[in-house]
């Protein structure tokens, strides 16, 4: 159980109509390590994490978590399974305050589950929980606020907030520094770096210092194929990898 | 907040309860009253499903007449045999009724939601609505099912013949509804029905089924919306098919939405109002017109309903903000009112030539005895229309500057999360420079 990969994907395909979008993926993620997945834009990455998350059916393939096949199952299981993500368009209860946000990832994973015989403020280790996770998004100061109203860049760290909330361990994050300023992306990073200590990262990332700077092992996913893992710099050096998509990469970065 | 302030409104609702057949011992006026105790909790569950998990029925009415039925055959099984059980108990009956009818219903129901659900619902209430014609012997057929609520075991004396008493027991259980209901809000199935109202697709996220979410707080609304239905067969001593069908379906999201469905005292405020008008029937035969008038002010002007006006108000209700407001106030209420006038004088008058003609022309409307059909008033109330309109415009910028004004005011105590006054202040902007930008673009 502990020498099975984190995450592993096998013959994975996914058609949406006649039109083919993921052909075929192979991969393993090591526990513990931080995995990139790179690939110029139409190339399925989105579309691979709707696959793993459980948010689109599969047309076909296997998909492992830890061991345990997860193929089929539906988003909310394989949350409970131990495998959290974010999305690309910031997807958090704009109605509800920050810290409510954050106290909803970390309900299940306390077993509260479906509970309505216990009074929610007196849920001692579920606030402890949130106000931890809230210190740690640096969102404290704002607790009480509806999120829809934070700026952007606290929407994304919310975002964040609520995908470690649950204590995954697998944990993945699909461009979460998309749309930000130098200086927010630094922060965002050291949050990520900060979140993911101890637990296994799958990273959307098109911002190539951030991608370098962060993971251990990148995946390049092209047309629907992963057609490279390796470290950074074998990455950086991979001919194949150079032509199908770092030589483009200055010009589609932003 | 301290217990104190969280009691009082349960404190003054308790109040209320005791001290109103007081100020209105009529019989009519106790019989209202009942009707608002029953309304308020079927407003209230209705609102767990529309406010609380965003989910729109249109056929809630379901289980508030089943509820009902099924403790008017309950109260005639436990009459002919003596069961020993006492009436006030016998409201439990319908809801348990409501819970068990909105289980398997539900479970299909809240396989989706959005529009998907909507429909759903209001397919199995016509259903329902055509079995309660056809299936006579459940449903009683054009009779409905009578029963009585004084043949029950008698506790302490009470027979619940007079009507006083079925009051005080209607008033007790919707006290109880309404704190288990307030009380449900605040646990983590209630919170994330609220998560699962905002974003569907991460509460899936964050480990819930969206479906299980939906089912579970779809058969709560069922069990109180069944006590209600309860209450109301044993306030009645009548069930008619009528109330399985579209009719109280609609009343129960007029009521919601009109009281405000983002606060928990919205269905009551919405339940006491409509259920009041109802008894503008006895005035007026056009009085779903001004219902559905009122409807549709709401909707286009304070979709936060009569709970999000108010809330609004007690944000701005400090001595400065109500010196700026009341002036305005009671400078918009003359041509306003007027306008109100004239529209009643429109609609009485058009009902009374189109419904009332045989009974001859002539009519009284708030103390003006004229022809229906005489050329000189259709003049007069067109010229009383017209002329308030236009005064009302002009003094609708003058509320909305005293709204900012009221509102800059109160920028020391920031509160993102109140309804926007009319004039659109600013959000994020900073005290001083802000008030002259919304004064500007008010005027």
């Amino acid at each position: 159980m502990t020498n099975a990969p984190a995450l592993k994907l096998v013959d994975l395909h996914k058609s949406f109509g006649v039109t083919p979008i993921i052909r075929g993926v192979e991969l393993a993620v090591r526990q513990g390590e931080r995995h990139a997945i790179i690939g110029p834009n139409g190339a399925g990455k989105s579309t691979l994490f709707h696959l793993i998350s459980g948010r689109f059916p599969l047309s076909s393939g296997h998909i492992w978590l830890k061991g345990e096949e997860i193929t089929g199952l539906a988003p909310f299981e394989i949350n409970r399974r131990g495998l959290s993500r974010s999305f690309q368009v910031t997807n958090i209860f704009p109605r509800l305050s920050v810290f409510e946000n954050v106290r909803c990832g970390v309900l299940w994973s306390l077993g509260y589950r479906y509970s309505f015989w216990q009074g929610i403020e007196r849920l001692r280790d579920a606030r402890e929980r949130a106000e931890e996770i809230l210190e740690q998004i640096n969102l404290t100061a704002r607790r009480d606020i509806p999120a829809g109203l934070l700026s952007y860049a606290e929407q994304r760290s919310l975002e964040i907030g609520i995908t470690i909330a649950g204590g995954a361990d697998v944990i993945m994050l699909d461009e979460p520094t998309a749309g930000m300023s130098h200086s927010e992306t630094d922060y965002a990073v050291d949050l990520i770096r900060k979140v993911s200590e101890g637990k296994t990262l799958i990273i959307v990332e098109h911002d190539m210092g951030v991608v370098f700077d962060l993971a251990d092992r990148i995946s390049v996913l092209v047309y629907g194929q992963v057609i490279a893992t390796d470290t950074p710099e074998r990455i950086r050096s991979n001919a194949a990898v150079q032509e199908a998509y770092l030589g483009t990469a200055e010009h589609a970065d932003e | 907040m301290s217990v104190m302030t969280r009691a009082l409104p349960w404190l003054g609702g308790i109040a209320m309860i005791l001290i109103l057949p007081h100020v209105f011992s009529s019989g009519a006026a106790i019989s209202i009253m009942s009707l608002i105790g029953f309304a308020i909790i079927f407003a209230l569950s209705y609102n767990i499903l529309l406010g609380q998990t965003g989910i729109l029925s249109f056929g809630h009415a379901v289980y508030y007449g089943l509820g009902g039925f099924i403790t008017a055959h309950a109260l005639n099984i436990i009459a002919a045999n003596k069961l020993p059980i006492p009436l006030p108990l016998v409201p439990l009956v319908g809801g348990i009724a409501g819970l068990l009818f909105a289980a398997p219903l539900g479970w299909v129901s809240t396989k989706r939601a959005g529009t998907a659900f909507s429909m759903i619902s209001l397919g199995i209430g016509e259903l329902v609505a055509a079995c309660s014609l056809i299936l006579r012997g459940f449903f009683g057929g054009e009779g409905g099912i009578s029963t009585s609520r004084t043949s029950t075991l008698q506790l302490f004396g009470l027979t619940y013949g007079p009507q006083i008493q079925v009051y005080y027991l209607i008033g007790v259980w919707c006290l109880i509804c309404s704190g288990l209901m307030y009380a449900f809000t605040r646990t983590p199935l209630g919170q994330i029905c609220n998560a699962v109202r905002d974003n569907p697709e991460r509460a899936e996220f964050v480990g819930y089924s969206t479906h299980m979410v939906r089912f579970l707080a779809f058969c709560i609304a069922g069990f109180f919306a069944g006590i209600a239905g309860g209450l109301a067969a044993i306030h009645y001593e009548i069930v008619t098919s009528g109330v399985v069908g579209a009719g109280p379906s609609g009343f129960v999201l007029l009521m919601t939405f009109i009281g405000g469905t983002g606060f928990f005292i919205g269905p009551i405020l919405g339940a006491i109002l409509l259920t009041a008008m109802q008894s503008l029937s006895d005035i007026t035969g056009a009085w779903l017109l001004y219902l559905g008038m009122l409807f549709v002010l709401m909707v286009m002007y304070a979709p936060g309903g009569l709970a999000g006006l108010l809330l609004m108000h007690r944000q701005v209700a400090t001595r400065q903000g109500l010196t700026r407001l009341v002036p305005a106030y009671g400078f918009a209420a003359v041509p306003g009112l007027s306008l109100f006038a004239g529209i009643i004088f429109f609609i009485e008058t058009s009902h009374h030539v189109l419904v009332k003609s045989a009974e001859g022309m002539q009519m009284r409307l708030l103390g003006f005895s004229y022809e229906a059909d005489s050329p000189t008033a259709w003049g007069l109330i067109a010229a009383l229309i017209v002329v308030s309109y236009l005064a009302f415009r002009r003094t609708w910028p003058i509320v909305a500057t005293a709204w900012t004004e009221a509102t800059v005011g109160e920028r020391s105590v920031p509160d993102d999360s109140k309804p926007k006054p009319p004039a659109k202040a600013n959000v994020d902007g900073s005290a001083s420079n802000s008030r002259s930008t919304i004064t500007a673009a008010v005027r």
